[in-house]
């Protein structure tokens, strides 16, 4: 705790109720490892096709994360890319209009 | 502690990795006072301990394959029990608000006290004072709530909060705030209103 912060309505309950013992009891009750145990030696392990299929969710969203910053990375250049296409220049249209 | 240099953990994920259901139990009886303390203290309204647990060692079980050793085990199965019972916690819908009228006799007697009182002395009435904590941790999110319980009940540190959560120092200290932040809030309303 803070010991600069003045006590207030939360920290004055807390501290009552951290004087509340809790004396329950923390082993584990009678055949609850048992049965654990064996539900999990029993239950179908992750297959191949699952870990793979969790796996490939991961690389499409790292591709995905890659895809957007390189494009946010080189706006610029792209969006210069496209106005010069439009404004192509034509070797032919020029050497028609020197000659005319 | 005595209990894990004399439990040979390593030795023990081993045979569990080859099926050993031996093993399994072995790990599950040396493992569950850490799972039952963290599933007690975030454990949601109407949900048993005893199935919480269950669902906590089920899910270490079958994450066993990811368990690189990069953390100490315990860390580990303590953050899936953290995640576990946040996710209840989230399923849960959260009362729409806090009223005196809810309380009980005591729990009303006790806010009164913490709420007029400007001593540092706090309430006597010590079962009333932590069902009313729980009471109120239920109006903050589950990560704040979570938080803050181990801040101010458990007094842990933050360093030990991230061992246990595995979230880094500076979410839990917003979450922190965040909750303190509401909490405040919420007392200053609960003046307000008339008992």
């Amino acid at each position: 705790m803070n010991p600069t912060r003045q006590p207030n309505p939360w920290d004055r309950l807390t501290a009552a109720a951290r004087q509340l013992p809790d004396t329950r009891d923390t082993s584990a009750p009678y055949g609850f490892a048992t049965r654990v145990a064996a539900l999990a030696m029993t239950a179908p392990r992750p297959s191949l096709g699952i870990m793979m299929e969790r796996f490939s969710f991961r690389a499409l969203g790292v591709a995905v994360v890659l895809m957007l910053v390189s494009v946010a990375a080189n706006y610029t250049a792209l969006a210069s890319a496209f106005t010069e296409e439009t404004e192509l220049r034509d070797p032919i249209a020029e050497v028609l209009d020197l000659g005319s | 502690m005595s209990d894990e240099t004399a439990f040979d953990l390593v030795g023990c994920l081993q045979r569990v990795r080859r099926s050993d259901q031996l093993a399994a139990r072995e790990l599950v009886e040396h493992l569950y006072p850490l799972v039952i303390r963290i599933v007690r203290a975030h454990l949601p309204r109407r949900v048993a301990e005893e199935d919480l647990a269950q669902e906590v060692f089920m899910k270490m079980f079958s994450r066993l394959e990811q368990y690189q050793g990069a953390v100490p085990f315990p860390h580990w199965v303590s953050r899936i029990a953290v995640t576990t019972c946040i996710d209840h916690l989230r399923a849960q819908k959260r009362r729409p608000e806090f009223r005196w009228a809810d309380l009980s006799e005591n729990e009303a007697d006790v806010l009164d006290a913490v709420l007029t009182n400007e001593s540092d002395r706090g309430p006597d009435d010590t079962l009333a004072a932590h069902e009313l904590v729980h009471k109120l941790l239920d109006q903050l999110k589950p990560a704040d709530r979570l938080v803050l319980q181990l801040l101010d009940l458990e007094q842990k540190t933050i360093a030990e909060i991230s061992t246990i959560t595995g979230w880094n120092n500076s979410l839990i200290k917003v979450r922190a705030f965040r909750a303190r932040r509401k909490l405040q809030k919420l007392f200053l309303e609960l003046q307000r209103k008339e008992r």
